[in-house]
């Protein structure tokens, strides 16, 4: 393999991964403080694709507008999930809740299956010619891609990191009861939590659709790439979904040229695997649970 | 005492609602058709169609007094699309409605779901659907396809590709028995011929990029892609090829390269795309009077649904099948007709009434149908032609028809 080939395949597995962060980052944060896996993650996802076409289709308005727009709708959705059902499921065991969350799953999908139908759908958007740096190739729309995609996730980061939004999330995500002790307001918090994840799914659902098609299933097929990279940055670390999403592609891509691509699935479960053997905790498990 | 009295009721008024149809069926003067198929699901395009098809041709077979003294009565269900819906389907027909042939399951898998219950049975099941392994799985011979297997739209990718004078091609395929069979069969007959294959990738569906596994097979440069895919990988692998700027042609089945391909890609990326999809009988007889009647009933030409021929076929092959076993004859004398009135040699014969008057001068018949020659092989396969498309300017055009010989 040239290093031409490995460069592509590097920057193919870059931008997967960049886009399946999305949703890890929106799942390990519900898994952090709600304490469960989040089923219906990638139902808000196609949620948000979905909004995003009905917007264009609609009103004719380009894609970063509709993609707003189709923010709010899914936030919207998350939002009302959380006060609906999550919320009413707080103090049972984690199974009730990522049961729910298998249901809402199953009802978002039905719900956009019903009104929009099974054809795929694709955003309004033109097509452009790759970038060509003597072999290494660069597609326009995937460099947006991934532009958009580094913005959100530093925009969540300084969010969770630098606000006091984000010591409230990690105070109550350490102990509720402490948090509760000590004068945060657990309601309107988890309200804006909510708020948060479904914005961020409806920009991953966006994205997925920018690079493949819109379709009912489409976040649920995207759905276990995001929890493995959920489960193998360190449940709940929100760093960690980031870097397990970018190794995880990465590994998969630099995989096709020993194993073939169908089998690039495998090694990264292989890769997922080994990790959690060395590193039961994940990437960066641990670094959450000292502090 | 109540609740017991309104059980009996109850029991009593299902009983005598049985009742009607065993006396009808006591009657032993019909045969049982059930119709199976898919009016909701991914097939929901060609269900409908195919149904008012099937209707069509039952009420041709029983205006012209029926066959082998018998008059066709028909049950339909819809199968869903899904192999569980359609099992379910299947044993209501069978158990229920005690059907003597279950006609027009599209999706291989549901055709696969269904075999062991015609098989176990007795009865002729009839199907649209491509996986070679249907072939194979048929035992009994009670099996019969009215479409091209994957395996034969591969061998006229080759003709295909031979005829356009491609030196190397290359193929991709989705992981599974549809996408693999199509290129298998186009690589076992482009190799016989003497070709070889530049590079092969087999691809797993619902992946958001396609890069890697076109950069694979780019850097065989080909001058062809052969393809066993569906709609929505076909999207999202043009698109990306478009991007990257290479400039080969592509060989696509009829099922991925469509108007809705067209729709999510536009015109510039489709241009000189060759999509190959099998097509009705249409120089015949038998096709102009389906299409006048088909026009007829649903409004529109029986080119927009290749499949509604093919199962108008299912029940006429059928018919003239009981007509020349005779009266009373079992399913599985009926069965062993189905070769004899369908391939050469005999006289050929276009319609229901006319190999039924030929039937009655003891004459040997060979019915040409609407959807194509129909010719069994010895699987119970028929094998259709196919029509070439070339995408010129956002519009599928006809350029040309392939007959394969197996």
């Amino acid at each position: 393999m040239t290093w031409i080939a490995f460069a592509n395949l590097l920057i193919n597995g870059l931008i997967e991964g960049l886009v399946v962060a999305l949703p890890a980052l929106a799942m390990t944060l519900v898994m952090g403080v709600n304490r469960f896996p989040n089923a219906a993650t990638g139902d808000f996802l196609t949620t948000g694709a979905y909004a995003a076409v009905a917007v264009q289709m609609l009103g004719g308005w380009p894609l970063w507008a509709a993609a707003l727009a189709s923010m709010a709708a899914t936030a919207v959705v998350s939002a009302g999930s959380y006060t609906l059902i999550f919320r009413k499921l707080a103090g049972r065991p984690m199974v009730s809740s990522m049961l729910a969350a298998i249901g809402l799953g199953f009802l978002l999908r039905s719900l956009i299956s019903f009104f929009a139908g099974h054809d795929q759908r694709t955003f309004d958007l033109p097509l452009v010619r790759a970038w060509n740096f003597g072999g290494v190739r660069l597609l326009p729309t995937d460099v947006a891609i991934a532009g958009i995609a580094v913005l959100c996730l530093l925009v969540v980061f300084v969010l969770i990191y630098k606000t006091s939004f984000g010591r409230q999330l990690r105070a109550v995500a350490d102990s509720a009861d402490l948090a509760r002790a000590s004068g945060i307001r657990a309601g309107g918090l988890m309200l804006s939590l909510w708020v948060l994840v479904g914005a961020l799914s409806a920009i991953g659902g966006v994205l997925l659709g920018m690079k493949a098609i819109v379709s009912p299933e489409m976040g649920w097929e995207s759905l276990i790439p995001a929890f493995a990279a959920m489960v193998l940055g360190g449940i709940g670390s929100p760093v960690g979904a980031v870097l397990g999403a970018l190794l995880l592609c990465v590994a998969q891509e630099l995989a096709v040229p020993l194993l073939g691509p169908s089998y690039k699935l495998v090694l990264s479960f292989v890769v997922l695997a080994l990790v959690l053997l060395l590193r039961p905790a994940g990437i960066m498990g641990r670094v959450q649970l000292v502090r | 005492m109540q609740r017991r009295n309104f059980v009996k009721l109850g029991g009593a008024a299902a009983a005598l609602q049985c009742l009607p149809s065993i006396g009808f069926s006591q009657q032993g003067e019909v045969f049982r058709i059930g119709s199976l198929t898919p009016i909701t699901g991914a097939g929901s395009p060609y269900g409908p169609g195919m149904q008012q098809a099937i209707r069509l041709a039952v009420d041709e077979v029983n205006a012209a007094g029926g066959a082998g003294g018998r008059k066709l009565e028909l049950f339909t269900e819809d199968d869903q699309t899904k192999p569980d819906a359609a099992v379910l389907a299947a044993k209501k027909l069978i158990e229920v409605n005690k059907v003597q042939a279950v006609l027009g399951t599209w999706a291989s898998g549901v055709t696969l779901a269904v075999m062991p219950l015609t098989d176990a049975a007795g009865i002729i099941q009839m199907n649209v659907s491509g996986a070679p392994t249907i072939s194979t799985l048929d035992t009994k011979d009670l099996v019969w396809r009215f479409q091209a297997t994957n395996d034969r739209f591969g061998a006229a990718f080759a003709e295909i590709c031979a005829k356009r004078g491609f030196k190397r091609p290359a193929t991709m395929a989705f992981n599974n028995a549809s996408g693999l069979g199509n290129v298998e069969g186009f690589t076992k007959v482009w190799e016989k011929r003497g070709g070889k294959v530049a590079a092969h990738v087999t691809y797993e569906p619902s992946r958001p990029s396609y890069r890697s596994e076109l950069q694979k097979i780019l850097a065989a440069k080909p001058d062809v892609i052969v393809m066993g895919s569906y709609l929505p990988d076909t999207t999202i692998i043009l698109r990306e090829w478009f991007q990257s700027g290479a400039d080969n042609q592509w060989v696509i089945p009829g099922w991925a390269a469509n108007p809705d391909l067209v729709k999510a890609l536009g015109a510039e990326v489709c241009e000189g795309i060759i999509s190959v999809e099998t097509v009705s009988n249409e120089k015949s007889t038998s096709y102009a009077q389906f299409d006048a009647a088909f026009t007829k009933a649903t409004g529109k030409a029986a080119s927009t649904n290749i499949y509604a021929a093919m199962a108008y076929d299912m029940v006429i092959s059928l018919a003239l099948a009981m007509e020349a076993a005779g009266p009373k004859a079992t399913v599985e004398q009926v069965n062993a007709k189905l070769r004899e009135v369908s391939n050469a040699p005999g006289t050929a014969v276009y319609s229901f009434a006319e190999g039924k008057t030929q039937l009655g001068k003891k004459a040997k018949v060979n019915y040409e149908g609407a959807s194509s020659k129909l010719d069994f092989d010895k699987f119970g396969d028929a094998t259709p032609d196919f029509g070439v498309f070339i995408i010129e300017k956002g519009q599928l055009v006809r350029r040309d028809v392939v007959s394969i010989t197996v």
